[in-house]
Parts: C-alpha cells; structure tokens; sequence
C-alpha cells in the first residue's frame, strides 16, 4: 500500500504531500520523505558511486528499511518525486510507472497559468488524479 | 563427514600456517635449521590465485617440519584426504655425501625411493661441508653435486641446489626460497584443482536426494581455508560468500525438509555475527546441513573475518547491516517459534556488535573521503537500528511515556509491526501491577494541544489479547518447551518478591502453561494494558542474556541512558556522513532528552539545529512541532531574543499548522514581551510574518521638490490586531548606488488588522529619480522590528520563504526639475506711457496643478500698480487670443472676448494675489493696472535729423513670482518687461518760408502704438521770438478734425507761424524758449494687442474718450540772415606737399559785424578746434584752444597748425571749427569740403643702396 507520496521542490521544500494512511500521523511521513532528501542527496551529488546516469530520473529504492520502502524520482528540473509504500515486494516496473503517470501528473498542475512555481500545488484535480494513480498501483493496468 | 566438524573445527583454529617438510637424509638439520628459520616468514612470495592470476603476498608465513615428526607422522590416511590443505607444500631433501661411490650405491637409491611419491613437490639440497682449503674434498663435492644433477634435474625442473656450509654463497637462499615458493606455488594449484573438482562433483548433485550440504560444506570451507593459510583472502572471501549463496539456496529451496531454525538456546539473542567460534559447528550440524540461526552468523563472521584481514571495515559494516536486515526478517519468520522479542534483542546486540567491532577495526584518516562517510552512515544506520528495536522493547514493558513522540520515533515505531509471538506472554503470577502507565503528554507552552503521533502500528491491548486468543495447541508445546528453562530460571527470584496471596495465581500459571485446556479459562478476562506491560517485561527478563541490555531496560532512567547513547551515537555518525538532515533531525531527539532533564542550554542548541534545517527547507508541518520546544526553552532560559524571534517564527509559519486561539497566544507574547522592559533589545525580524508592497497600479509621480503621500499595503500575519508604536519605510533609489536609503516614517501609532492593510505616509520632497521600497521597520512596544520582504500583492503566502527577491516594480517616481508653469505676457505692443493701463499675464500650467497658487507682483522703478482697480482673471482660449485680426476687437474694456468661461476679480494683497482654483488646472490670464511713470517732456526732434525715440525709455520690467505646489513648494520668478511709449511722436520740419516772413510749419505725428488714434484738437505754443500768423489762435491752418490715424501711420498738421520780436513780450514769456504742440486725443485700442484707452476712463463711461491730451516740445530756430564770423582756408605753399613732410596750414578768422548782447558777457576769445582725420594727417600743435579776437568788426587773426600728410592723393585737409559759435553764424570758405593734393615723399638716397 502506498502511504505517501511528495513532490519536493528544487530547493528541497515540500511542495505536495500526501499521505493515504487512516491515521492522522502525516507529520511522521513528512519526516520520512525530508530524510529520503539526505539519500537523494547523496545520489546526486556521487553519481559515480551510485552509477547514477545522467538521464536516469527514476532513482529507484532509496531505504531498505525492514518496514516500508521509500521510491525517488528525480525530474529535469530537480524536482523531487517520493513514494513510501509498506509493500514488501514491489517490482521495479511498477514504481516506474507510477511515477511516469506522476510526473505527467504534475507538469499538468504546474502548467496550470494560476500555478505559481515554487509554490505548493493546491489544485484539487492534481490531488484526485494523484489518489486516482495512487489507487491503481500495482495492479499493472494503466488508467 | 559430520563426525569430521569438531576436528575440522580444532584444526582450524590451531593451523594457521604452510608447512614445509624436510627430509633429513643425512642428518644435517641442526646444522642449518637456523640458517632456514632466519628465512620465515617469506617476503613477497609470489603464488597464483584460484583464476591463475599471480598475486604477491607480502609475508607469507610457514613452518619447517621434520618428516620424522609426530605431527605428520600421526595422520590417517582418511584423514589426509580430509585435511589435505595442512599436508606440507614442499619437501626439503637434505642430503651430503662425500665419496661417490656412497652417492651411487646407498644415497642416490635412498633418494629415488623418497622422491618417488608424485604427490610431494620436493626439491634436494646438497650440503657440502668440504673446507674451501681443502681442494680434494671440495672437488669430491663438486663432482658428486655435479652427479646428483644429473641423477635428479630434468629438463623441465632444476631440483637441486648446493649450500657451502664454509663458503659464503649467497644465492643458494634465493635459490632456496625460489625453489621452496616453486614448490608450494605448485602444490597449492594442485590441492585447488583437486578441491575444485570435488566441489564440482557434489555441484551436479545438487538437486538430487544423495545431496549433502554438509559434505559441500566441508569441501568448500577447507578451500576457503586452506586460501586464508596462503594469505590469499579474496580467494577465501570469494568461497565463502559462495558457500552462503548455495546454503541461502539449500535453504530456500521448496523441497528441503522442514528444519529446526535454532536460536532457542539460552544466550542465542546476543548475535554471534562476528564470532566464529560461539558454537562448534558439531552442534547446529542437522542431519545433511546446519540449523540455520547458527549457520549464517558463523559464515557471516567467516566473511567478516576475512574481510578485516582485508581491513575492509567498511565492508563489513555495510554487508552487516544488510545481514542484520535480511537475518531480522528471517527471524520474522519464525517468530512463533523463538523466545518472546528475541529478534528485537538480537538485532541491537548484533548491530552494537557490529559497531563496536568495526570501530575498533577502523582507523581514521586512511580510507577516501566518501568511503568514510559512507562508513559513518552505515554506522548511523546500524546505530539508528538498535535504537528502534530498543524503543520498541521499551515501550513494550511500559517506558512508552519516556518515548518523545517525534515524527523520527512515530515514523520509526509506528511502521513497525508488534512482535508476534504464537501467544503473548501471560502475566506472571508474582506480578504486581505497580505501574500506572499512561501516555500523559507535558503540557506544552501556549497551550498547544496536538494529538500525540503514535508509536503503535496498532493498538497494543487489542494485539496482545488478540495474540493469547489466536493461541492453538498445534504449537503450544514448542513454545513451553523453550520457555520452561526461562521461567524456571526466574522462577526463584520471582518467589521471593511474590506475596503469598499471589502463590495460588503463580502455581495455577504454571499449570495452565501445561495443559491447553485449562489455558483457555484464562481467557475469559482480557488483560489491562498495564498487565501487558508487565507480562512483556517478565517475558523479556527471559528472552535478554545480556545483563547490559537488560539492565538498561530494567528502570526509565536506565532506559532514557540507553536511549540517549543510541541516538547521540547515530547523530553523531550521521553529522560525519552524507546524511546530514538525519543527524540533525535525531539531535532534535537528544535535544528533547536534555529538555526533559532539564538541560535547557544543549536543548536550545540541538533544537535550533533542527529549526534551521526545517526552515531553510521550509517544512513547516515538522517546524511547528520543534518550534514550540525550542520557544519552551528559551523562554525558561530567558532567552528574550531568541523566545521573541522563535514567538514571531510561530506566528509566521501557515495559518493552518496552529489553532487560532494558539496563534493568539503567540502574539500576546510578543506583545507583552515588546512592551516589558528589555534588557538587550534587538532588531527582530520579522519578514515572515509583516510583508509590504506599493499599492498596484503606476507608481506614485511626483515633480521635483514636492512632497506626497505615499499609500503601501501592509499585510499583517498576527492573528489579531496589532499596535504599531512607530512604522518607517525605506526607498531606495534605483540606478544611484550612492544614495543611501531614506527613510519615511509615520510616527504615529498605527494598528494593523490582520491581513491587508493601506497604510499612508506622508512622503518629504525627494530627489528626482524612482525608488523602490527597501526596509520596513518600526516599534512594537520597545521593540524595533525590521522586515524586508515583499508581498507580490496577492495574500501573505505562508511558504515564500525564498521570495526575497527586490521587486523590481518603482513605487515612486520623483521627475527632474522642469518647467511647471509659464508667465507671459499677453500683449504684443506698447502701452500708453503715463497713463493706467492694462498689462495681461498667461498664466500657463504645465500639467501642473496650481491649485492655491500666489503671485507676487513686484513692479520696477517708473511703474506702479493702479489700486483704484482690481485685478482680473479669466480662462485663456489661446485659439481665441491667438485669432489677432479677430473682428470681434473692440474698444477694449470688460467685454472681454476671452473672459466668457470664468471670470473673478481678484484684489492684490501684500504685493500678492491668490490665484482662484479653477485657474489652477487651465490656462488663465491675468488682467491688472499699472502705469507707467515718465516725468521727462515728450520732445519732437526735426524731421532734418529724424530720431527716433529709444526704446530703452520706454521699457519698465515687472517681477513676477509665482508659489504654488501643495505646500508653496514650488516657485516660479520671472521678469517680465512691458513696453510703454507716448501715443505719438512729432517731428516738425518748415515746409515752406513764405516770401512775406511767414513760415508754415509742419508739425508730423507718428503713431506709436497698435490702436486708433483720434486727434481731435491740436493747437501749439510757440516759443518766445515767434508767433502764430493769426495772432492769438494757436490753431493749425485748417482743421480737420477730428483726425483718424491708424497705427504706426503718420499725419501733418501745418501751422502758419511768422518771426515776432524777440525783445516784445514781457519778462515772464522769455523764459519760454521752446514751443509747445498740444494734442488732445482719444484712443481705441485692444488690450489684448497692447495700448488701449486708459483704465480709469473705462470705469467712467459716461466721460468722453477723447480727452487724452500729448504735449510734446520742440525748439524753432529762427533763421540766419547774417553770419558774424568768417573762417578762410588760405592757400598752401606752391610746390605741393609731400608725404612726410612738414607744412603749416593757415586759416584766418574774422568777425565781419561787431558782437552785441548775445556774447557780451564773455571775453573776446574765441575757442577753435581742429579736426582732421588721423590715418591722413598727423598734427602738431594745439587742436584746441582759445584765440583772442577782439569784438570790433573787421579785426582778424590767422590760425596756423603744423601738419605732416601720412598718405599720397587727395586728401581731404584739416578742418578749424568753431564750436561755441553756431554754424549759420559762420561763412566758410570754400564753403564745403575741398581736397589738397599730396604728393609722395621724395626719393632719399638715405634709403638707397649702392650696387
């Protein structure tokens, strides 16, 4: 199940963050996704180490923790995409996915002309197709 | 080959080294024992890798052994086969013989029959010990060397060498040790060949039922060894991890038997992943394979082992904690089976084991730089990891309270599932339930209530209960049975503590634990939270061997050390990694630690740290949960600028992460803090929370020198109201980097509502340019605050926390100095001079409001302001005025074309006049009286020698000053000249001397002005001498008025006019030497073009206009009949003149009638002057000077001058005046002007030059 997901600006600030959990625990999940910054930091900034190519924006699993797992996604423009998910067994193809539908997601709310860059994303369509995607994860349909 | 394990086991730890055997043959190994030992171990010994690769190991260590000892000796062949790496890789045949017959018959068959064996790789050494003196043994050596080379060495192999035990041979060591690392090279390939092919053997029988792990096992392992002997580690590693990839495999696979897991013995919960040795393999061996539990920390200890040798401790930190993962999920798996917690407590002894092992290991400063910080993040993690698990056993047995609920701890915990044990522990029958536990959250500053995040993935009482109910007998006795030993072992401390009252409870526990029938009767009461909490402890008392761990488990503040120590130990770790935000994050952790003891000081410190990070990231949901903390603390610290600013930080953050009432908490803080006594007060900052922009729209434009209000929107981010002492704003101005912003202040108080609000300064005169607003600063109380941020218009948006970029947008633009208004005159001609005229002034805004606008008129010398009058204003149409030949001009006066818009009458005050506010806006003209004051007669002058009157005379200036503006800030001077003359001018002239005396005397008017002019009478006053033809009338000749005369035209008027005596009249009159021409006239004139009729005249209409009277005076000269002087020229000397030479040139003066009374009262000189032009003449003598003349008729006198003519020709000569005497009283002779011829200067010899 996905529990969250984030888009986190250039400049590492929260710019969307969603969390599917029952309980009302997000701020946990905003520490998780802010920790992940450290991973997708450390990634960035040794690509060689990481054998991170260039033109690689998935940035695959950034925490193997024994509980949940936590999925990077890195756009052109530095803007972060994170997913946490306590599924044990996620294919990679699947995370792919769902964060090729996120991304095209979120350039459609940032075109949005009242869109401000930089700023949160508010926009109630971008929130519905986020748990639109959310919801068919893993069931390798595509909606 | 199980039976093997245990000696396999012994062997591998007492065999650490190659062997080498010697043969003795001839007993010489005393002699040269030390001689070889002196060679170990050996340097840079070349041996292949299992790929054939060379590799070099620097020290290879090794023993000598004698063949003969029991060591080798003892070995079962089986065993051999066994533990084939520890058979020797060479053998040493030592051997001498000094006669060759011996050689041939006893030594070289000896020799044959020890070599024969294929298995050893031997080479021979041949002692000699013949005396270098000794010639016939050492040539007996030699030769038997030289046979024994033959005897043994084949082409492929040299296995002989010889030592001179008397004569120094230095390369039989490198030989020695080349043949010996020959040897060993050759056999250690052999023995890997041979493991190999074994190994592959039991490979292909992998899926089959004969498969035994076991046997794989033991090949395997001793290759690995026998590796790890020959210092070839990677080789080993290599074997080893494969050796763990086919148990993983073994394990896993679908068809294996169900095995024991292990982990069930006392002490198994302290991990054993890097001791090799804390169980002989002989006892986790299970029938064809190991109990997994064991196994794979033991081969991870292997390969750890292995991996330091290596010094690779990153290595292992970093496959330790993907290990300790792996294995954690393994012991997930068979949770039901294994002591209560029992992953929990292995996986922080494991992860501290790991730590503390690899720390030791590792030493600073020798590994690159992002090796090391990949090594402390592993260890933040490893640390990190234990600290979980720890927090988990404690909330378990009931420290949750003492558990800060952090998003890390609620991120940590609360995904993290409960232990699940087939069934939960039971209460232990000696409990008491001493513990009230209850999460009761510290109350926090401004009374900010959160829920509390959750350390729980779900309810603890409902898993617990749900656990004991899920309880099936299928497994219950497993369970009991691992557990018997731990109840047992606590059985009697539990006793003694155990009231008696409890007896019966512990005794049917202990049954119940036996029969699973009567277990089920226990379940009929659920148990209460605070009873799991003790179940769970007096379980885990069993589950933990190691007394650290439990101990501090055992009290909160052994608990709260722990704890502290595992997270400063990730923090720590962390701030030397890449992972910087974890390590703040958990010093937040050990910041809420040192707050609950109350450490306030490190508290604010570590809390700050983590503030900065949300902040400058602006994650703010995390910031407000840290914030109010750090506010806690500096507030107890007394820290009023850092609780001031963290107070304003709250307020800052979005509206949405605090309740109103809190929000309101937060600025009454800040006010009554602003408005208390401050012992250190600081600028605060508040950008966050006060943002400002220029209103929208253009900015404010200003003229040069005025002042403005300037209106700015002020969003306020208190959730209240708020009272602002003092506000000022900065502008600075764009493109000037020398000017220093300046600042506008309002000074009084102003409030905000919250949101947005219009502020309005009063703005001082700037200088030109545009500015943008810079700084915000004002006082709240004794607190000055600054802000620098920009609002972009829209509300004050909570996370533009980066938007503090200049806008770029000018809220002001001041325009360089320009004309803003202009004063001219409005007429284009001269006006009547002395008599009260009309001047009109344009006054012209340019796009400037004159509104209030004061002028002052100051007039010239020779001009005055008619106050009789008062001053007129009217809008200007300039299409009106411009239309000159407009047919509508009329007789001037009030109807004024011009006027029909607005008209006022304004009265001068002061010099001033107040301009009305409608000619602020438009074009007005300004109509006032003056008259121009000229006290000088009006003089006609002959029409023989025409003037005329200057200009100059006429001019008279008007200073003009104009204060306007919204203050009298601007000012406008300007000198106006307006021009006055006399409506005419006369020049008179006699036309004609009538034959009987008389004389007509024209007299010739000129118009001076742009009006009609109406004579309608003239007469004239003639000066003494004269007199009017018809004595007594004064009148012209024919009258004709009244006369008409259009402007700048002329008109005559002809007087008859005859000589009176001179001497008739009486005293009075001759005194009148000039005559006088009176002309009486109207006027009909514009004012807008320039002379028109006199002002006061207008405002009596009843009086006729044409009663303007003009005198102008003249003089009238009567004529000459006979002159009473004579000037002859006299004629030059014959010959001529020459240039530059002297002459005297003469006239002669005489008085051709006696003088009478005219020039009686002089003397009888006579004045003369000589004028005569420069560039021809050069005169000598007095031009000037008095001659005396007597006064009889007929006397004369001859004036001479010496003169030297300068040019050649005709020039004209010197002339002699008279200047006292008029000239109609002089004849001349020749009576005009004349020339004399000069000649040039005579040729001079002087000048000349001889050839």
């Amino acid at each position: 199940m996905i529990v969250c997901v984030s888009v986190v600006g250039h400049q590492n600030n929260p710019l969307y963050l969603q969390s599917f959990t029952e309980a009302d625990d997000a701020l946990k999940l905003h520490h998780v996704v802010h920790c992940s910054l450290d991973v997708i930091d450390e990634r960035v900034n040794n690509p060689k180490k990481t054998g991170l190519t260039l033109n690689e924006t998935f940035l695959g699993l950034l925490y193997p923790t024994e509980n949940y797992k936590v999925y990077g996604y890195l756009t052109n423009t530095k803007v972060k995409f994170i997913l946490v998910t306590t599924d044990v067994d996620v294919r990679d193809a699947d995370v792919r996915n769902f964060f090729r539908r996120f991304h095209s997601a979120y350039v459609d709310a940032v075109s949005n002309p009242f869109h401000v860059p930089g700023k949160k994303i508010t926009s109630r369509s971008f929130a519905e197709r986020v748990s639109t995607i959310v919801k068919s994860f893993g069931l390798g349909g595509a909606v | 080959m199980a039976s093997f394990l245990a000696q396999f086991q012994s062997i591998k730890t007492s065999f650490d080294r190659l062997i080498i055997s010697v043969e003795d043959v001839s007993d010489l190994w005393h002699m040269v024992k030390d001689e070889f030992e002196r060679r170990l171990p050996f340097k840079r010994a070349c041996l292949n890798s299992k790929t054939h690769n060379p590799v070099y190991v620097e020290k290879l260590p090794a023993e000598f052994i004698l063949t003969t000892d029991s060591r080798l000796r003892s070995r079962f062949p089986q065993e051999q086969s066994f533990f084939w790496f520890r058979e020797p890789y060479a053998t040493v045949v030592l051997v001498t013989c000094e006669d060759l017959d011996e050689f041939k018959t006893i030594l070289k068959p000896r020799l044959k029959l020890i070599v024969q064996n294929d298995e050893r790789e031997w080479f021979i050494v041949f002692v000699s010990k013949a005396h270098p003196n000794n010639d016939q043994a050492t040539k007996s050596a030699k030769k038997i060397y030289a046979k024994l080379e033959v005897d043994f060495n084949t082409k492929k192999r040299e296995r002989c060498c010889k030592l001179d035990i008397h004569g120094p041979d230095a390369n039989f060591w490198e030989d020695l040790d080349s043949k010996i690392m020959e040897s060993i090279r050759n056999t250690l390939d052999r023995r890997v060949q041979f493991y190999e092919d074994e190994i592959r053997k039991l490979t292909e029988q992998r899926f089959m039922p004969v498969w035994n792990f076991c046997n794989f096992f033991f090949l395997k392992e001793s290759l690995a060894f026998m590796f790890e002997i020959a210092h070839l580690h990677e080789d080993a590693l290599r074997e080893y991890d494969e050796l763990e990839l086919c148990y993983l495999e073994t394990v896993k696979a679908p068809t294996s038997k169900k095995r024991e897991f292990g982990g069930l013995e006392h002490g198994d919960d302290q991990a054993a992943l890097l001791n090799t040795c804390n169980k002989p393999l002989s006892l986790v061996v299970q029938d064809d394979s190991f109990r997994e539990f064991e196994f794979r920390q033991y081969l991870f200890a292997c390969q750890s082992k292995i991996l330091f040798k290596l010094n690779r401790p990153v290595e292992v930190a970093s496959r330790g904690y993907s290990f300790i993962i792996s294995f954690s999920k393994t012991l997930a798996l068979h949770e039901s089976m294994l002591p209560f917690c029992m992953r929990e407590a292995w996986v922080i002894s494991a992860c501290l084991t790991l730590i503390d092992e690899t720390s030791s290991q590792y030493s600073d400063g020798t590994m690159p730089s992002d090796l090391e910080k990949e090594f402390y993040r592993l260890r933040g993690d490893l640390f990190s990891l234990s600290r979980v698990k720890f927090m988990r056993l404690a909330y378990l047995i009931g420290y949750g309270m003492e558990v800060e609920r952090s998003p890390v701890n609620s991120a940590a915990l609360s995904m993290l599932p409960w232990p699940k044990p087939a069934v939960w522990p039971v209460l232990p029958a000696d409990a008491s339930e001493e513990m009230i536990l209850q999460y009761n959250p510290r109350a926090k500053l401004f009374g900010i209530q959160r829920r509390p995040l959750p350390l729980e993935p779900s309810a603890l009482l409902r898993e617990a209960n749900r656990r004991r109910a899920s309880l099936s007998a299928g497994n219950i006795f497993e369970i009991i049975d691992n557990r018997q030993s731990f109840t047992d072992g606590s059985g009697l401390e539990a006793s003694l503590k155990t009231p008696p009252s409890n007896k019966f409870h512990g005794s049917s526990m202990t049954r119940t634990n036996s029969s699973p029938g009567n277990f089920e009767s226990s379940l009929d009461r659920p148990m209460r939270i605070s009873e799991i909490h003790v179940a769970a402890e007096h379980a885990l008392q069993g589950t933990i061997s190691d007394p650290d761990l439990w101990k501090s488990l055992s009290s909160p503040q052994n608990f709260e050390k722990k704890y502290f120590e595992l997270t400063k130990g990730a923090a720590d770790n962390y701030h030397h990694s890449w992972w910087k935000r974890h390590g703040v994050v958990l010093d937040g952790e050990l910041a809420a630690v040192y707050h609950r003891l109350e450490n306030f000081d490190l508290a604010v410190k570590s809390y700050e740290k983590v503030c900065a990070l949300y902040a400058g990231e602006g994650w703010q949901d995390l910031l407000a949960e840290v914030l109010p903390n750090l506010a806690e603390c500096q507030k107890v610290l007394n820290d009023q600028a850092g609780y001031l600013s963290s107070c304003v930080k709250l307020l800052s953050l979005d509206k949405g992460l605090f309740l109103t009432k809190e929000r309101q908490a937060f600025q009454s803080e800040v006010v009554r803090l602003a408005h208390s006594e401050l012992e250190h007060p600081v600028p605060l900052d508040v950008s966050s929370l006060i943002t400002f922009s220029g209103n929208a729209g253009p900015p404010l434009e200003l003229c040069d020198k005025d002042p403005g209000a300037l209106s700015v929107t002020v969003w306020s981010g208190f959730p209240d109201d708020i009272t602002l002492e003092s506000l000022s704003l900065t502008l600075i101005a764009t493109y000037s980097a020398d000017e220093g912003a300046k600042a506008i202040t309002s000074s009084d108080a102003t409030i905000l509502k919250p949101g947005r609000n219009t502020i309005t300064l009063v703005l001082p005169p700037q200088k030109p340019g545009s500015y943008v607003l810079g700084v915000l600063t004002g006082r709240i109380g004794n607190l000055r605050f600054r802000s620098h941020s920009f609002s972009k218009g829209g509300p004050a948006d909570s996370d533009d926390f980066m938007s503090y970029e200049k806008p770029t947008k000018p809220i002001l633009k001041v325009f360089k100095p320009r004309p803003l208004v202009d004063l001219t005159s409005a007429i284009s001609s001269a006006l009547l001079m002395n008599e009260p005229q009309w001047v009109g002034l344009i006054i012209r805004p340019i796009n400037y409001s004159l509104k209030g606008g004061l002028l002052h008129i100051d007039t010239g010398p020779g001009l005055e302001i008619e106050d009789s009058r008062a001053i007129e204003i009217g809008t200007y149409n300039y299409s009106l005025q411009s239309g000159v030949n407009n047919p509508n001009v009329d007789d001037g006066g009030n109807n004024d074309p011009v006027t029909t818009e607005k008209f006022t009458q304004l009265t001068l005050m002061d010099g001033k006049i107040e301009l009305p506010d409608w000619a602020g806006e438009k074009d007005s003209i300004l109509w006032f009286p003056i008259r121009a004051m000229d006290s000088r007669a009006t003089r006609g002058t002959s029409s023989a020698v025409p003037q005329k009157p200057s200009i100059v005379d006429g001019m008279r200036t008007i200073a003009l000053k104009l204060e306007f503006g919204v203050s009298h800030n601007q000012t406008f001077e300007k000198t106006l000249a307006v021009h006055f003359t006399d409506p005419f001018h006369v020049t008179t002239r006699v036309s004609d001397k009538c034959s009987d005396g008389n004389l007509l005397l024209q007299v010739i008017v000129h118009s001076q002005v742009k009006a009609a002019l109406t004579i309608c009478d003239a007469w004239l006053d003639l000066q003494n001498g004269f007199d009017h033809v018809r004595h007594g009338d004064r009148r012209p000749m024919s009258s004709f008025f009244p006369l008409v005369i259009s402007s700048f035209s002329r008109a005559g008027i002809l007087f008859g006019i005859c000589l009176g005596s001179a001497s008739i009249g009486d005293q009075a009159e001759t005194l009148k030497r000039e005559s006088i021409i009176n002309i009486r006239y109207g006027i009909k004139g514009d004012r807008n073009i320039g002379a028109h009729a006199p002002v006061s005249l207008e405002s009596e209409p009843g009086i006729k206009e044409q009663n303007l009277v003009f005198q102008s005076a003249f003089v009238l000269q009567r004529p000459v009949l006979d002159p009473c002087l004579a000037v002859g020229f006299l004629p030059l000397p014959t010959g001529g003149m020459r240039v530059g030479q002297l002459v005297s040139i003469k006239w002669r003066v005489e008085r051709l009638k006696a003088e009478d009374n005219m020039v009686s009262s002089d003397n009888d000189e006579v004045l003369y002057e000589v004028k005569a032009n420069p560039e021809n003449w050069m005169i000598a003598g007095r031009k000037r000077g008095h001659v005396s003349l007597s006064m009889k008729q007929g006397s004369r006198i001859v004036i001479t001058i010496m003169c030297v003519p300068l040019v050649a020709g005709y020039v004209r000569p010197p002339q002699l005046g008279l200047p006292d005497i008029d000239e109609t009283n002089v004849t001349c002779n020749p009576a005009g002007p004349h020339l004399v011829c000069v000649l040039p200067s005579a040729l001079s010899s002087a000048f000349c030059v001889s050839a």
